[in-house]
């Protein structure tokens, strides 16, 4: 017997022919048409369910924005003024400078006064032709 | 191939059409197989059955990966072995293979038919399910052993030592019958 010299070609070639009856034929075909309608009509239900959820969240941004903008058109926001500022003291320059010159002052008497009234101008860079010691003690003094 | 595409295209869209052909076109072989698996024809009609009807169940999203005829004769072998199991562990025997009886038309045609494929089902009765399963599907359905493997969720190696042993056993069968 052939086949036992190569049982691969003998599986193949004996593979059986079957046909299936029209019975078989009819209930297969039925059934699987109704699963087909049953699987569109649920996906078209699932569709529907998920367009009317947007158009809803739709209907709530709508609504949510116009009462956003009614509330801005009622309600305008106050205009925003600008803010005060109070001179409460002497620029930081003049402040720093006097407090030294009194320090300087109280350290090393005129000569300290002169000497810190240099380096002053020297740091704020500009030195008015008119100051002299004596108006810088007027200032300090007030008199 | 690329018919079967466009038909698998149509099925999506909802086409009775195309799942009619696509019936059509495979429900011999995929019977054949299932016959040849459970040895039992009725069984084997709902097998294909229930493959077809989940099959159409998945129109709209089915994705095509490889061949149908690997994909639907993966599910009918799972659907087999699952009917195996659960089916009452009555010896099914070799007289089984007289139930392949069909309502085909020819009777001459039926009778060689049934003649050839009984010699090769009484063969195949000899081997455990699980190396008849690995047989058929290389043999009668051309899969690949990597296919099989993965459709079966095993190994590639157990898939090829289940498939030599059933060789080997059938093998042995037949050189005892040719000695007799």
């Amino acid at each position: 017997m052939k086949p036992t010299k190569n049982i691969e070609e003998f599986v193949k070639l004996e593979k059986p022919h079957v046909t299936t009856g029209e019975t078989m034929d009819k209930r297969t075909l039925n059934d699987s048409f109704a699963a087909m309608d049953q699987t569109i009509r649920a996906k078209k239900r699932s569709t529907a369910g998920i367009r009317s959820r947007a158009a809803k969240l739709a209907a709530a941004a709508v609504i949510i924005v116009a009462i956003g903008l009614l509330m801005v058109y009622r309600n305008p926001p106050l205009p925003q003024q600008p803010p005060r500022t109070v001179n409460v003291a002497k620029s930081p320059a003049e402040m720093l400078t006097a407090m030294s010159l009194n320090l300087a002052w109280r350290r090393g008497g005129i000569e300290a006064v002169d000497e810190q009234s240099e380096k002053a101008f020297k740091v704020l860079g500009s030195q008015p032709a008119e100051a002299s010691i004596q108006k810088l003690l007027v200032e300090l003094n007030g008199v | 191939m690329i018919d079967e595409k466009i038909l698998v295209w149509r099925f999506n869209r909802g086409s009775k059409d195309a799942l009619k052909m696509l019936y059509e076109k495979y429900k011999d072989d995929l019977l054949g197989l299932a016959i040849t698996l459970l040895r039992d024809r009725s069984l084997a009609e709902d097998v294909v059955h229930d493959v077809f009807v989940s099959f159409a169940g998945t129109t709209g999203s089915f994705r095509l990966s490889g061949t149908l005829k690997g994909y639907l004769s993966t599910c009918v072998a799972n659907a087999a072995r699952d009917r195996n199991r659960s089916r009452s562990r009555r010896d099914v025997g070799l007289e089984a293979a007289e139930a392949m009886d069909c309502d085909s038309g020819d009777p001459v045609e039926h009778a060689i038919d049934s003649e050839q494929s009984g010699r090769l089902m009484q063969l195949l009765g000899h081997l455990p399910y699980e190396q008849r399963e690995v047989v058929v599907l290389h043999l009668h359905q051309e899969m690949r052993f990597k296919e099989i493997a993965e459709a079966l969720g095993i190994s590639i190696n157990t898939v090829q030592s289940r498939y030599r042993y059933g060789l080997d056993k059938l093998r042995s069968i037949m050189n005892s019958m040719v000695t007799k």
